[in-house]
């Protein structure tokens, strides 16, 4: 991280405190940092808080890497043959606009209230999104690059492998981050909806006797995890694309 | 008497196979012979054809009607025999300069690792690139990164090389620099050659041969032999001649009405 975004992370988190400190709200409306860190540390040691985490992120991971498994060749596929992106783009485009929530109550009907229907819903989040964005990487990839594999004798497998790969791998990454953040969205739908387990099940809970700080810490959580695997991202790509910057 | 390369007849209309988009005539029946070891510039004002044509030698575009025979074979797609040198995008930013070399043999199953290596490094010395093969194309420069694709074009060994507007992207002393190095290497190699420009200063100073196109539908003006009149090794010097500026006048002559008639039609479209 930057020292600009630590700057303005410490400005936001002074001036949560100062208010707060000040009694300017109630604590049921606004818990002082403190209490939510040490209700934080309550939740880990005395309620599993771990474990809540633990189940939230095998969801969102479980859906992503099968998103990613489906959108990544699908895309690709679209990218260079025209009928498979006659035969996908518009049935593509039409779900990508439904709204996710209003899909939970199909993926309870279809799939009960299990892991399957989370993990379901998140991949209908995120997947048509996700195969057109591959796709657009992939048609992204210059002209000549291709002729270049053509004219030095390389056949379509070797082409995509030695040419069309390396050359969207770049963008596809934060592409993938960007899809990342999505699932935890959709994640908290899910939990808030229909779960006994999980952050947003926690949070949902909480708020159900207005365990104010509790809500919060659970909120803290989710802002931790997606910051540290975005940063954890980033860092990867930094290693891995050193020949951009 | 069968040339190296034969180009017969060639027309391309551009837009018949989508119904309501308006025909094009881009090449208007063209042919020419082309011998082995012949350094051939295409000059002509943008847009004209010139590079289709060269494309179609490649087998990267398919003529409407007629045919491109190389070495007794008529071209039916793009393969190893004949490389190919663009003007952007014409190396891998994720691989190294040594890498982006060896890319051009990366698919010959005819020799071993340690032979590419040797032929990659052969020619990035020829190119005088010999101290920057750990380097990333990106942290190079922009004519050093065309030095890079020659490199790799003739390290993978074709017939013919094809040049399109390989550095039309560079800055005048960038230019003439690499065109003398490119004609050196040329004159070494003994490869037969196409390179498309609208610069009529380099391709006088490249070609054996110019062939000066028409504005589309692109039809050939005039060849000029110029190994008849300019010799073979060239330096820095000839272009302050007097046979070089008098050809370069008369060219300029020529394409000048030609980048005109090019440039209304572009607008008119």
């Amino acid at each position: 991280m930057t020292l600009l975004g630590t700057a303005s992370f410490v400005a936001v988190i002074a001036l949560w405190w100062a208010v707060a400190a000040l009694h300017l709200l109630p604590p049921q409306y606004l818990p002082s940092p403190a209490a939510v860190v040490s209700k934080f540390y309550v939740l880990l040691v005395k309620y599993n808080f771990i474990g809540d985490i633990g189940i939230s992120i095998f969801r969102v991971w479980s859906a992503f890497l099968l998103s990613a498994a489906m959108a990544i060749p699908l895309g690709i596929l679209m990218s260079s043959f025209p009928i498979v992106n006659g035969l996908s783009q518009s049935m593509i485009d039409f779900i990508r606009y439904l709204p996710v929530p209003a899909l939970v109550p199909l993926t309870i009907i279809w799939l009960g209230i299990g892991e399957s229907s989370k993990i379901a819903l998140l991949w209908m989040g995120t997947f048509f999104q996700l195969v057109l964005l591959v796709a657009d990487d992939a048609r992204r990839v210059p002209r000549e690059y291709i002729e270049i594999g053509l004219t030095t004798g390389a056949k379509p497998r070797q082409i995509l492998r030695s040419i069309v790969l390396p050359a969207m791998l770049p963008s596809m990454v934060d592409n993938l981050r960007i899809t990342l953040g999505w699932c935890w969205t959709y994640l908290i739908i899910a939990e808030i909806v229909a779960a006994d387990s999980g952050i947003g099940y926690v949070i949902m809970s909480a708020r159900r006797y207005v365990k104010t700080d509790e809500v919060m810490a659970g909120i803290l959580a989710i802002g931790i995890i997606g910051l540290a695997t975005d940063q954890a991202i980033r860092w990867l790509h930094r290693r891995w694309f050193v020949y951009l910057t | 008497m069968a040339h190296f390369l034969e180009i017969d007849r060639i027309t391309k209309v551009f837009g018949t196979t989508s119904a309501g988009a308006a025909a094009i005539n881009v090449i208007d029946g063209i042919s020419m012979n082309i011998d082995e070891g012949e350094v051939v510039v295409f000059l002509g004002p943008s847009g004209c054809g010139k590079s289709t044509l060269m494309r179609m030698v490649g087998g990267l575009e398919t003529p409407t009607t007629g045919r491109i025979v190389l070495e007794g074979r008529e071209v039916k797609g793009p393969d190893r025999q004949k490389g190919m040198v663009f003007q952007s995008y014409s190396s891998f930013p994720w691989l190294k300069v040594l890498d982006n070399v060896r890319f051009g043999l990366r698919f010959r199953t005819d020799i071993d690792a340690a032979e590419k290596d040797r032929i990659a490094r052969h020619y990035l010395r020829m190119v005088g690139l010999g101290d920057f093969e750990d380097y990333w194309v990106n942290r190079i420069s922009g004519g050093m990164r065309q030095r890079v694709a020659i490199a790799r074009t003739f390290a993978a060994g074709p017939d013919i090389l094809l040049m399109d507007e390989p550095f039309g992207a560079l800055d005048a002393q960038n230019r003439e620099f690499l065109q003398l190095q490119l004609r050196d290497l040329c004159l070494k190699e003994r490869k037969t050659v196409i390179f498309v420009t609208h610069d009529v200063e380099e391709a006088v100073f490249l070609a054996d041969r110019i062939f000066v196109f028409s504005a589309r539908p692109a039809k050939i003006l005039e060849e000029i032999a110029i190994r008849d009149l300019l010799p073979a090794e060239r330096d820095i010097k000839l272009r302050e001649s007097e046979t070089f500026f008098n050809l370069r006048n008369r060219i300029l002559g020529l394409t000048r009405t030609q980048a005109l008639r090019s440039e209304q039609m572009e607008v008119s479209q």
